[in-house]
């Protein structure tokens, strides 16, 4: 019976459980209706209505309140002149002062303000005329929204609008907005306070022209950045939490009327179905959310600029923040977005392919010139001049160690370099590199261990792996040139090439939330504006496609009107 | 089964890599040694020939939308008939490709690896084609959309790196051996096309079936083209001894290109996208293979065929005794069974079902 | 039980990898770069009895911090049946495996030469290692000797120098550039015959065979001129084959007549008599236009070939009392180049033909559009016909001034 069991499990198959989600190619094929849509609201101009209720579920529709959650709306009753009115305070949490809230807004408004008590004598008189006996007196009727105006609330910047969308614009940017009930008219109330960032600059991605803001630790913090690069109340933020014993705040953020709602919904669901005692760090959650971890390819774009994020979150992605991460994921990603920087858009479009393409030679060189060096000079050495020969045979002379051994040793030294100089106090990191390149190089030239080719080799390899933007893209060269090395000294560019395709498949295999990894190059369909070129600004009409999106065109054909018209 | 459907333009790459693996090899040979100095007349009377067979295939076939050869097969004849034409097509992809790759392999073997037993390097090729076999059909034809423009400019090169070397007048005399030859005798070459048996399977996996007609236009055009440009090159350097003699003869014309002293003997550097293609070519076909077993016998998932017909691949590529025999079998034989399971066996199958489909129309 | 499958499957990996990195480790170890030594010249030479003497030069490479000095190549020789086993002899000798991926040059001796050397062609080409490029040169002299002699005069490494050389074809038309890949193809080619180059030794250290004041500089060849140096070696003329056997050799002037019609050079010199005084002699320096036109036809079963060449010159060399600017004297001038030109180029075909009886100049190639099919060339036999060629030379030179000056 053990042996038939052994026989059977040796021999048996059972297919294997592939987890699958696919986004469609573009935007025109049918969307799902998982979650509720936005619906098609006409955009006229609406004003503000008497009732607050109905003022409050138009507030709830337009700014998507029931998901919504740092967007606050507190009711209470407003105490003027002895009577009670219903009213209703509406800020964005993290974006107002929370001290000068309670202060100068909702503590003379509610009842406990004794200097809001009335006793009749304070009537306005405008005049008074006596007949018979009777005194009859011309009263100012009392307006209520000019008595909160001038006499109840103590701000310095108030102003009276019976427009919604100045309304919004105003708790956008960090205002607070006042609704009474039986008035048409709103208060806009100037009680900014979010937190300025301090004064970081990007440790990572420096950027010559364009913001110097990095996102910081504080959640809320992080996401009131977001919403005052992007300034429109379409950006949702949902929050989620992670982490059965920690309940690390999450919180994920898109367009509501530009991402696509499957992508959203996926998302969502893989970051709620995560069953772990806690996640501390983005890195940990990329990690348990990304479909599968082959090659140790990054499959979603981490960035600590917040304007990187929203340029990302205008395409159609989603952007995850994790509270205690300075860094924010942008899904779904492909393989060129790692070798894009975000100064690439504040260039002019001949400088930023021109970056492109020396991009993408760094990571053909960061992956593939040490193994084409042993391959060569193991099995093809006639396509070297004969001069440069006879100079690398001249160099070898005094070397004992064969091509790939020489190879090792000095690619697992710089890799040794590196570690060390992370971890050295910094006034002496970055002398511990170069001096600890140049000087291990040099001398291991004159002690005859290495030949001096060798160095420059392994020395614009590393170089190379440095100009690659994204840290863990450059990671994964780093690791997977020592397959090509060995694959290059086992059979030449037998080998190089069956590693190659090997490596190929595996990449057009990948996918990164629905999307193909190796999409423009590969499937050359719709390339509306994502072609291997960067085109010029006025030209990128179009959102990429394989996001689906649900709004495809973002700039009008002519854009320049200035020009044109 | 093919899950995903695939792109009228991954589509058209589908069929052009197939043409790549035997052009490295002996296809240029054949050309050559039959049709002396009249091979491009030849290649254009053939690709005017397949393109008018090809646009018979695709009115033939326009009875059937979505339809492969195995379910017209099925209509036409029932369930034998089905499986008696997927055996034909099976014991072809796998017959071929594991000659293919004997060949390749024996030609990498005496350029490069004079040491190494031609076993292992077939073996490296079948490792790759296993691991391969592991990712999606999709994978594999984004491969190939990657890698056929880098083939294509590899023999755009190969032309104009060799143009100093060129005597445009070895075209001459126009006629070649004779009127006989070159155009009856040359009917043979339209073997040479081999991308039409992979037509017959695709419509079904196409996204867009009413392109079919559209991809198969293009893919005889573009395949006629890289012939052309491939038969030219040498056609032009070299004397017709060298071509009929030698055993990669593209190999051989890459040799010869040189920019100064600097640039020379780069033909490692078009063997490393020959190979990287070959590879490609060698997982298709397997795919197919596999994807027409599954099709027969109604199996869900085909992972496991896989490694059996690899494994094969391996064991057939193994079997010639020597480089002559593989050869031999290539340049005579090859030719003839794809004349006669491509062209003939399809378009027989596709006359009858579309008369059988008339008699049943009138019938009704 | 899932895991021990998976472990199974691990096993097998790495069983499989060690079986790919013993198996090619016969190629990489014996090909490891340390252990080749890399041959720049191969000579063949005929010995003693029915053997032949291969000659290899080696270069030793020294380490660059010794700085520019001059390394004097390593020559060894062998007495072998074949190439190949002469080869193998040195394999052993040596210690280190000799590759032939960067040899240069590969020079056949005169007499192995008159032979046939079909035989060698076919081996070397057989190899895989030789390049298509390397310079064929037949050596009127002793193969080692020319070897030996063939030392850098300026540049440091001899490689560099066998680069450099033939591309002097280009400017001065007294050698050709040919290469063991385009004598591979005329060899076995029935429509033109192979040719190489012609090598020798400077005659100053060595018994001449023919006056030195008697001599025209434009009849010079290898193994005859006059140039004293460094180095002894030398290459003028080119050496021509009928099949295999070396029918006979051009020398400079003729050289550049062959390479005038393969449309190989750029510029040349010649030296025309003086139409006004028969006793010296004007330099002038010519290039060639775009508008060469050869055609060749089959009349009455022999062929009929017509040249049509145009040269732009002008003029190098300066006398007294020369003026340069009026149009007679160089109309006059222009005349006697032509006929001086169209005397060299009709002797030089006539000689071809008759004399080698060999095709170097690929005309059979211009002929095949005669024909309507290769059988019918094929019988025609172009090769046996060539000797019975009638030559129509028309040469038509425009002459510009001078170079700085336009008059003395």
């Amino acid at each position: 019976m053990k042996i038939k069991e052994i026989v059977n499990n040796i021999f048996s198959y059972t297919p294997p459980i592939n987890y699958k989600f696919i986004l469609p190619d573009n935007s025109d094929t049918e969307n799902s209706n998982n979650i509720q849509t936005k619906g098609n609201i006409p955009e006229k101009k609406e004003n503000i209505f008497a009732s607050l209720d109905v003022n409050l579920d138009y507030i709830k529709m337009k700014y998507n309140l029931l998901i919504n959650s740092d967007i606050i709306t507190r009711e209470f009753i407003l105490n003027a002149r002895g009577k009670q009115h219903k009213a209703l305070l509406l800020y964005i949490d993290g974006m107002v002062d929370s001290q000068s809230l309670n202060d100068f807004v909702l503590q003379p408004l509610m009842m406990r303000n004794k200097n809001n008590l009335f006793d009749g004598d304070q009537n306005r008189i405008i005049s008074e005329a006596v007949s018979n006996n009777i005194t009859v007196r011309k009263v100012k009727k009392f307006d209520l929204a000019d008595y909160i105006e001038s006499c109840l609330i103590p701000q310095n910047n108030i102003e009276k609008t019976n427009s919604f969308d100045e309304i919004f614009s105003g708790v956008n940017s960090g205002n607070c907005a006042l609704f009474v009930d039986t008035l048409n008219i709103a208060f806009n109330i100037d009680i900014k306070g979010f937190k300025q960032r301090n004064i970081d600059k990007p440790q990572n991605e420096i950027v010559i022209k364009g913001p110097h803001e990095a996102f910081v630790e504080n959640i809320r913090t992080n996401t009131s950045l977001l919403r005052r690069f992007s300034n429109n109340e379409d950006l949702v933020i949902e929050s989620l939490e992670v982490g059965t014993m920690t309940k690390t705040k999450c919180a994920v953020c898109y367009m509501q009327n530009i991402a696509n709602n499957d992508l959203i919904a996926e998302i969502k669901y893989r970051i709620n179905n995560l069953d772990v005692d806690s996640i501390l760090s983005i890195g940990q959650l990329e990690q348990l959310i990304s479909d599968n971890n082959s090659l140790g390819l990054p499959r979603a774009i981490s960035t600590e600029r917040p304007d990187n994020a929203v340029q990302h979150i205008l395409e159609g992605r989603v952007v995850v923040l994790l509270n205690g991460s300075p860094f924010a994921l942008i899904l779904p990603a492909i393989m060129i977005d790692f070798l894009t920087s975000p100064e690439d858009r504040n260039l002019k479009t001949i400088f930023s392919n021109f970056l492109r393409a020396i991009r993408i030679l760094a990571a053909f060189f960061a992956l593939l010139l040490p193994g084409l060096y042993v391959s060569v000079t193991s099995f093809h050495i006639e396509i070297l001049p004969t001069e440069l020969l006879y100079s690398i045979l001249a160099a070898r002379e005094s070397v004992p160690f064969p091509v790939i051994f020489e190879i090792l040793i000095m690619e697992i030294s710089f890799e040794i370099i590196r570690e060390a100089s992370l971890r050295v106090p910094s006034p002496i990191g970055t002398t511990i590199g170069i001096v600890g390149g140049l000087v291990v190089g040099q001398a291991a030239v004159s002690a005859g261990i290495v030949s001096p080719i060798l160095i420059i080799i392994v020395a614009i390899t590393a170089l190379s792996s440095f100009a690659i933007p994204d840290y863990t893209f450059s990671f994964h060269l780093r690791v997977f040139r020592f397959l090509f090395v060995f694959l290059g000294y086992a059979a030449g560019f037998l080998g190089i090439g069956i590693g190659l395709f090997v490596y190929l498949s595996i990449i057009c295999d990948m996918e990164s939330f629905g999307v193909s990894y190796s999409v423009p190059y590969s499937t050359m369909e719709n390339l509306k504006s994502t072609g291997i070129v960067l085109p010029p600004i006025w030209k990128r009409e179009y959102r990429s496609a394989y996001l689906a999106t649900k709004k495809s065109q973002k700039q009008k054909d002519i854009s320049m009107k200035w020009k044109f018209q | 089964m093919v899950k995903q459907k695939i792109s009228t333009i991954s589509a058209i790459m589908l069929t052009l890599s197939i043409v790549v693996s035997y052009i490295t090899s002996s296809l240029p040979r054949t050309f050559i040694n039959e049709s002396k100095s009249a091979a491009i007349l030849n290649i254009v009377y053939i690709t005017a020939i397949v393109l008018f067979i090809i646009l018979l295939f695709c009115k033939l076939l326009k009875k059937f939308p979505g339809l492969d050869l195995l379910d017209i097969s099925n209509f036409l004849g029932g369930n034998i008939l089905k499986n008696i034409v997927g055996g034909f097509f099976i014991f072809y992809f796998i017959l071929s490709s594991s000659l293919m790759l004997r060949n390749f392999c024996e030609g990498l073997s005496v350029v490069y690896y004079p040491l190494t037993s031609y076993v292992f390097v077939i073996l490296m090729f079948i490792i790759a084609l296993a691991i391969s076999n592991r990712l999606g059909f999709i994978s594999t034809l984004n491969t190939a959309s990657i890698i056929f423009p880098l083939v294509l400019i590899s023999a755009i090169l190969l032309f104009c790196g060799n143009l100093d070397n060129f005597s445009f007048r070895r075209i001459y005399p126009i006629l070649g051996d004779g009127f006989y030859n070159t155009f009856i005798l040359g009917l043979k070459n339209i073997g040479s096309f081999g991308g039409i048996c992979y037509l017959y399977f695709l419509p079904p996996m196409l996204k867009e079936p009413e392109k079919l007609k559209k991809i198969a236009i293009i893919s005889v055009i573009c395949t006629g083209a890289f012939i052309l440009l491939c038969v030219a090159t040498l056609l032009f350097m070299f004397s017709f001894f060298i071509t009929t003699n030698e055993v990669m003869p593209l190999f051989s014309a890459a040799r010869y290109i040189e920019f100064g002293s600097f640039f020379q003997r780069f033909e490692s550097i078009f063997l490393l996208i020959w190979i990287i293609s070959f590879c490609c070519y060698l997982s298709i076909s397997c795919k197919f293979a596999t994807h027409i077993f599954s099709k027969m016998f109604n199996l869900s998932d085909m992972k496991p065929l896989l490694t059996i017909f690899t494994i094969l691949i391996l064991g057939i590529s193994l079997l010639p005794k020597n480089y002559a025999v593989s050869s031999s079998f290539e340049t005579d034989f090859y030719r003839y069974l794809r004349i006669a399971i491509g062209y003939i066996l399809g378009m027989l199958i596709l006359i009858l079902a579309n008369l059988k489909k008339k008699k049943v129309g009138e019938k009704n | 039980m899932r895991k021990i499958n998976n472990i199974f499957y691990k096993i097998f990996i790495l069983i499989l990898i060690i079986i790919f990195i013993y198996s090619f480790s016969a190629s990489y170890t014996s090909l490891n770069l340390d252990n080749l030594a890399f041959v720049v010249a191969l000579g063949i030479d005929k010995s003693t009895s029915n053997k032949l003497k291969v000659t290899f030069q080696f270069i030793k490479p020294t380490p660059s911090s010794e700085g520019g000095s001059q390394t004097k190549p390593v020559l060894t020789s062998v007495e072998c049946s074949s190439i190949t086993n002469g080869i193998n002899i040195m394999n052993a000798y040596l210690g280190k495996k000799v590759n032939l991926s960067h040899c240069k040059l590969i020079i056949f001796s005169e007499e192995i030469a008159k032979d046939g050397i079909s035989d060698e062609i076919y081996s070397l080409i057989n190899e895989v290692q030789i390049r298509p490029s390397a310079n064929i040169i037949i050596s009127k002299c002793n193969t080692k000797y020319y070897i030996e002699n063939s030392v850098p005069s300026l540049e440091s490494l001899i490689p560099k120098y066998y680069n450099i050389f033939p591309h002097s074809s280009e400017y001065t038309g007294y050698t050709c550039d040919a290469t063991i890949g385009d004598f591979f193809n005329a060899l076995v080619c029935n429509s033109c015959a192979p040719y190489a180059m012609l090598g020798g030794i400077s005659s100053f250290n060595e018994d001449s065979s023919s006056n030195p004041e008697s001599l025209n500089d434009s009849t010079i060849k290898s193994n005859e001129s006059l140039v004293t140096g460094n180095r002894l070696s030398q290459n003028i003329g080119v050496a021509v084959f009928k099949n295999d056997k070396l029918a006979g050799e051009l020398n400079a002037i003729e050289t550049i007549c062959f390479l005038n019609i393969r449309k190989q050079v750029d510029s040349f010199l010649v030296s025309i008599p003086d139409p006004e005084n028969s006793n010296s002699k004007i330099d002038i320096y010519l290039t060639p236009n775009s508008t060469h036109n050869i055609s060749v036809n089959i009349v009455n079963g022999t062929p009929y070939i017509k040249i049509k060449f145009d040269f732009s010159g002008k003029i190098y060399s300066m006398t007294k009392g020369s003026e340069y600017l009026n149009t007679d004297v160089l109309d006059s001038i222009s005349t006697t180049c032509n006929k001086y030109l169209k005397e060299q180029f009709t002797n030089y075909l006539y000689k071809t033909a008759t004399t080698f009886d060999s095709d170097i100049n690929g005309f059979g190639v211009y002929s095949l559009s005669q024909f309507k099919t290769s059988t019918e060339f094929d019988d025609y036999n172009w090769l046996v016909n060539y000797k019975n060629s009638t030559f129509d030379v028309d040469i038509n030179t425009v002459m510009d001034s001078g170079f700085l000056l336009t008059q003395t």
